[in-house]
């Protein structure tokens, strides 16, 4: 999207504001609830940590009708003796503008960018119009890596609540961290800054009409940073809380966009994943502190019957997908459907499943979305397994079991290869070998 | 006695003999064209295995799904479908041919039935192929969403969704054909007629249901919060 592409809206502010050395981003979709508080706590940031730099604050609203906008335009800083003692308030010009394009998150940090992109700003930091837990920090945290250490991707590393993130902790970061062999934990946050450098990377590319116009975006931006040899790092940014209000999506649409993206990245850099094995710690930014977290109640149960359902009526789609042993084990599991409490997908099955979709989905054996689709009930019974397993397990213990998981993926990644490299449809599946026990985990390297 | 006896079996003998005569060699020529194609048609296949590669062709087969449709361990290939293809219109021609030898009425009417079908053969055939993709991808889709959304018997929805697009397409197919015109539309216009009545009850009384909750949450009681309804809100699996 270059300048002419804009929104003329976007293209006059442009004019008058000329240059910004740095741009927030809010996407948003009748977000009026929260993103007042978003905005100030952005403008608060900017003027505490960045009062040298010319700053930027673009709401990026795919079309809201509950008075988003008019609330971003308004939002003002109450509290600003208490916050910046004596320093003088810079002005931070805000703006806000309605996207085009396919509706969802990715078109929406297309605008940010490209608006980013025009003004010349060093870093970009994009975060959730919904969030509840988000201070002023958060901006310094995100935009400093980028100014003052070289980064050009900051991802954000946050403590969540263990049944949170479920899409996180079972497929994308064992999956990630697999396949391109760096550990960053929350490689779908919806929260980051990245560098000019990167924006333009982004900007470039041609495949922002595809899943990453919607939620398919954040593993986008994520993979691309780290398989083309950006630097990428993290920030502890404490808790993160959203508003209760869903997004307008489903889950299978949900998992569909963010599991598609994996796949068709997984295609685009094969060269780059197959190189490597095992993986290293990210650098992680930032004073990591305990939190208090909101409960999230789960029904294992409604999750182990879509699961079962799945067994009973997918077997002709999941038959095309999985391998014949595989498919076994599926069946056999099924049978424990009735003993919700001991119902257990092992890790090392769902790394099969994961691996073998992920075949499926590069031969192209059938149509996509519907493959993708059918892994939601396999999805759920995964996530109810870890409900299972992880139940009496405080914070640290389940970092733990996700670190299993992920120990599980990478040693099964010559499995993934064979499915990769193999001519006929069956691939004889060999025991992983036995795996090292799990490291200490969460942080990685601390810096700053 | 005898001499009748002989007389029939000079007859018989005779007309053997004329037959042979009149037919053996267009049989003789029949075989040598059949085999003459028998061989050109195994050396196109041996040819076009070896130097055709479709590389284009192989994408759409597999990105279409036609590839899978028609060989399931999803491995069919161009090279293979083309060269198979080649090999079996060689051997038709050269039957054709074969028959051609004859010289008689029924053999010009094979061959003037055959060619004026040929053209409507493979477009009935094309249909049907098509047909069979487009149930096969409509069938899977809707037993996928039906899962996922909880739906009443979804594999038997799948399948009708399956019989229904099968059926417009073997319609269509037989239209193509001039076959059985009347019986299929008659048919057709009846299962469509069916379809749409049974969707207006569904719309009717599903709608019912659906005009309530929406005065009830518009004018009745507060809504419940989305968490409280679905008891887990999506964010939480990001």
């Amino acid at each position: 999207m270059g300048a002419a592409a804009l929104p003329s809206e976007a293209q006059s502010v442009i004019k008058d504001i000329r240059h910004a050395d740095v741009v927030v981003g809010i996407p948003s979709y009748n977000n009026a609830r929260t993103i007042g508080h978003v905005v100030r706590a952005a403008h608060a940031g900017l003027a505490k940590y960045f009062p040298q730099f010319t700053s930027v604050i673009i709401n990026s609203d795919g079309g809201s009708k509950d008075g988003t906008r008019e609330v971003v335009l308004s939002a003002r800083m109450e509290d600003i003796n208490l916050l910046l003692l004596n320093t003088p308030l810079p002005l931070v010009h805000r703006l806000s503008v309605p996207y085009h394009g396919i509706p969802g998150k990715g078109s929406a940090f297309r605008l940010i960018f490209a608006v980013a992109e025009e003004l010349g700003a060093k870093a970009c930091a994009v975060v959730d119009s919904d969030l509840r837990s988000i201070t002023p920090e958060w901006f310094d945290l995100l935009i400093r890596p980028v100014l003052h250490a070289g980064c050009d991707f900051v991802a954000p590393y946050y403590h969540r609540h263990k049944y949170d993130g479920t899409i996180t902790n079972s497929i994308v970061y064992p999956m990630t961290r697999a396949l391109y062999g760096l550990r960053v934990r929350q490689p779908i946050g919806g929260d980051f800054g990245v560098s000019n450098r990167l924006v333009s990377r982004y900007l470039k590319r041609g495949d922002w009409e595809t899943d990453v116009a919607r939620y398919g975006v954040d593993i986008w931006m994520t993979t691309i940073a780290i398989a083309e040899g950006f630097r990428v790092c993290q920030s502890f940014l404490g808790a993160k809380l959203h508003d209760a209000k869903d997004p307008s999506a489903d889950l299978s649409a949900m998992l569909t966009q963010v599991i598609g993206s994996v796949f068709v990245l997984m295609q685009e850099f094969e060269s780059v994943w197959r190189q490597r094995t095992g993986s290293e710690d990210c650098d992680v930014f930032g004073f990591r502190f305990d939190v208090g977290l909101d409960p999230i109640d789960v029904n294992v149960e409604r999750m182990i019957t879509a699961f079962c359902r799945g067994c009973s009526e997918l077997g002709e789609v999941w038959g095309l997908a999985l391998q014949r042993e595989t498919m076994k084990v599926v069946r056999r599991l099924a049978e424990q459907c009735g003993c919700v409490s001991k119902f257990c997908l092992e890790d090392e099955l769902w790394a099969r499943i994961l691996y073998e979709f992920s075949a499926a989905y590069k031969r192209r054996l059938f149509d996509k979305d519907t493959l993708l689709r059918s892994l939601t009930p396999l999805y759920l019974g995964r996530v109810a397994s870890f409900v299972n397993q992880t139940r009496d397990m405080v914070s640290s213990e389940v970092e733990k079991k996700i670190e299993e998981s992920c120990l599980t993926f990478e040693h099964m990644k010559p499995y993934l290869l064979a499915l990769w490299d193999s001519k006929t449809r069956e691939v004889p599946i060999e025991p992983p070998p036995s795996q090292p026990a799990p490291a200490e985990v969460g942080m990685g390297r601390q810096e700053g | 006695m005898i001499e009748a006896m002989r007389t029939i079996l000079q007859r018989a003998v005779e007309q053997l003999s004329h037959q042979l005569i009149t037919y053996l060699p267009s049989l003789v020529a029949a075989l040598v064209v059949l085999g003459c194609a028998f061989l050109i048609a195994f050396f196109a296949r041996w040819v076009l295995t070896r130097i055709f590669k479709g590389r284009a062709f192989d994408r759409f087969l597999s990105e279409s799904g036609v590839g899978n449709l028609i060989d399931r361990s999803g491995r069919l290939r161009a090279t293979r479908l083309v060269a198979g293809t080649a090999y079996w219109v060689i051997l038709l021609v050269g039957s054709l041919t074969a028959i051609s030898a004859f010289d008689t009425v029924l053999s010009a009417r094979i061959i003037e039935g055959a060619i004026s079908l040929a053209p409507k053969l493979v477009v009935a055939g094309l249909i049907l192929l098509g047909g069979a993709w487009l149930a096969q991808f409509l069938g899977r889709s809707t037993l996928v969403w039906a899962v996922n959304d909880g739906i009443p018997s979804p594999r038997r929805i799948c399948a009708a969704v399956r019989l229904v697009v099968m059926f417009v397409a073997v319609v269509v197919a037989a239209d193509q054909l001039d076959f059985a015109e009347n019986v299929f539309l008659a048919a057709f216009v009846i299962l469509v007629g069916g379809a749409v009545l049974a969707a207006s009850l569904a719309v009717g009384l599903g709608g019912r249901d659906a005009m309530s909750r929406f005065f009830l949450q518009r004018w009745g009681e507060p809504e419940q919060s989305t968490l409280e309804k679905t008891e887990r809100s999506l964010w939480n699996h990001l």
